[in-house]
């Protein structure tokens, strides 16, 4: 019974794991025109792993959500970003979903 | 003469110390672009196949202000992205824009209309500056045949009513001063408003002949 109980839990951490959301989010110098970034979004979309995309001009934000149990190295993204054009200045990995990473953004630009 | 002079200054003084705005979409799109007045109207499309250079074909048709002048080119078009500069909140770029074509040209003449064709080449730079809230561009290009020079100078400046989001349309203000060279002894006057959002650039406005001007550009 003990047995059965610790691997009911292994079971679901690797579940939780494997399925876990992740967000890439790279910040952005030079993407100050919507018409011009459109390149980013469609090209990350195009990716076969992509979940969601969404870019944040005011604060030069793209944050590329995975599919589960799917992978989008940085690299990948650095290049789809500079060959659009623009500059990453730094990517961090996050386990929040797109949708979340928005509604945080944009009540941070309505507090300012 | 003095303003036209004045105009030529301003853009080559940029053109040294800075570059321009727009002429292509990102690598692997198509761009057309339209540009209407009752003097100038241009339309192009190119196709971006690196995200510096794109190629494309062009028609323009250009008439005096007196119109005793009128000119059709059809052109093959390279666009070349020089340098782009990318700042935390503003973006600076230095393109290139050329085309070789095809030149139809009547000049009225007091004995009747003179006709010809000729090749006609039109190497030019442009450069811009911009941050979600204001915006600047410059633009030189020559447009140059045997005999015949309607050197093309441009200086734009604009700012936006409010910061947008990327997904909502973001409304600008845009003053534009030009010259064409041989087609009109004037500096035309436009004040425009634009509409940019993720999907589409327009930008309508009236000269201060009272002449109305639009504008368009899609990315594919």
């Amino acid at each position: 019974m003990k047995k059965l109980f610790l691997a009911s839990i292994i079971t679901v951490l690797i579940s939780n794991a494997a399925f876990a959301t992740e967000t890439i989010k790279a910040n952005v110098n030079g993407m100050v025109c919507a018409f011009c970034a459109q390149g980013i979004e469609k090209k990350m979309r195009a990716l076969s792993q992509t979940k969601d995309v969404y870019v944040n001009l005011k604060q030069r934000v793209v944050a590329v959500e995975v599919k589960e149990g799917q992978t989008i190295s940085d690299e990948t993204v650095k290049e789809i970003i500079s060959n659009a054009g623009y500059s990453v200045t730094s990517i961090t990995k996050s386990d929040q979903a797109v949708a979340t990473i928005k509604a945080q953004l944009e009540a941070k630009q309505e507090a300012k | 003469m003095f303003f036209k002079q004045l105009l030529l200054f301003a853009v080559c003084l940029q053109v040294n110390n800075y570059a321009t705005a727009g002429p292509m979409g990102f690598d692997g799109s198509f761009m057309v672009m339209g540009d209407f007045n009752n003097n100038w109207r241009e339309s192009f499309i190119n196709y971006a196949v690196t995200p510096r250079d794109a190629f494309g074909v062009s028609a323009t048709y250009m008439r005096s202000d007196d119109k005793s002048k009128t000119r059709t080119l059809e052109e093959f078009t390279y666009t070349r992205l020089l340098h782009r500069w990318n700042l935390p909140n503003s973006q600076a770029n230095l393109w290139f824009a050329g085309g070789i074509g095809a030149l139809q040209g009547g000049d009225k003449l007091a004995t009747g209309y003179d006709n010809f064709d000729k090749v006609m080449i039109t190497p030019g730079i442009q450069f811009d500056y911009e941050t979600t809230r204001v915006y600047f561009q410059t633009t030189y290009k020559f447009y140059r045949a045997s005999d015949i020079n309607h050197d093309y100078a441009s200086v734009r400046a604009g700012f936006s009513f409010y910061e947008s989001d990327y997904d909502k349309t973001q409304p600008w203000f845009v003053l534009e001063a030009r010259n064409m060279n041989g087609l009109s002894d004037k500096v035309e006057v436009t004040p425009m408003l634009r509409l940019i959002n993720k999907s589409f650039f327009v930008e309508a406005g009236m000269n201060t002949d009272y002449k109305p001007r639009f504008n368009f550009m899609y990315i594919f």
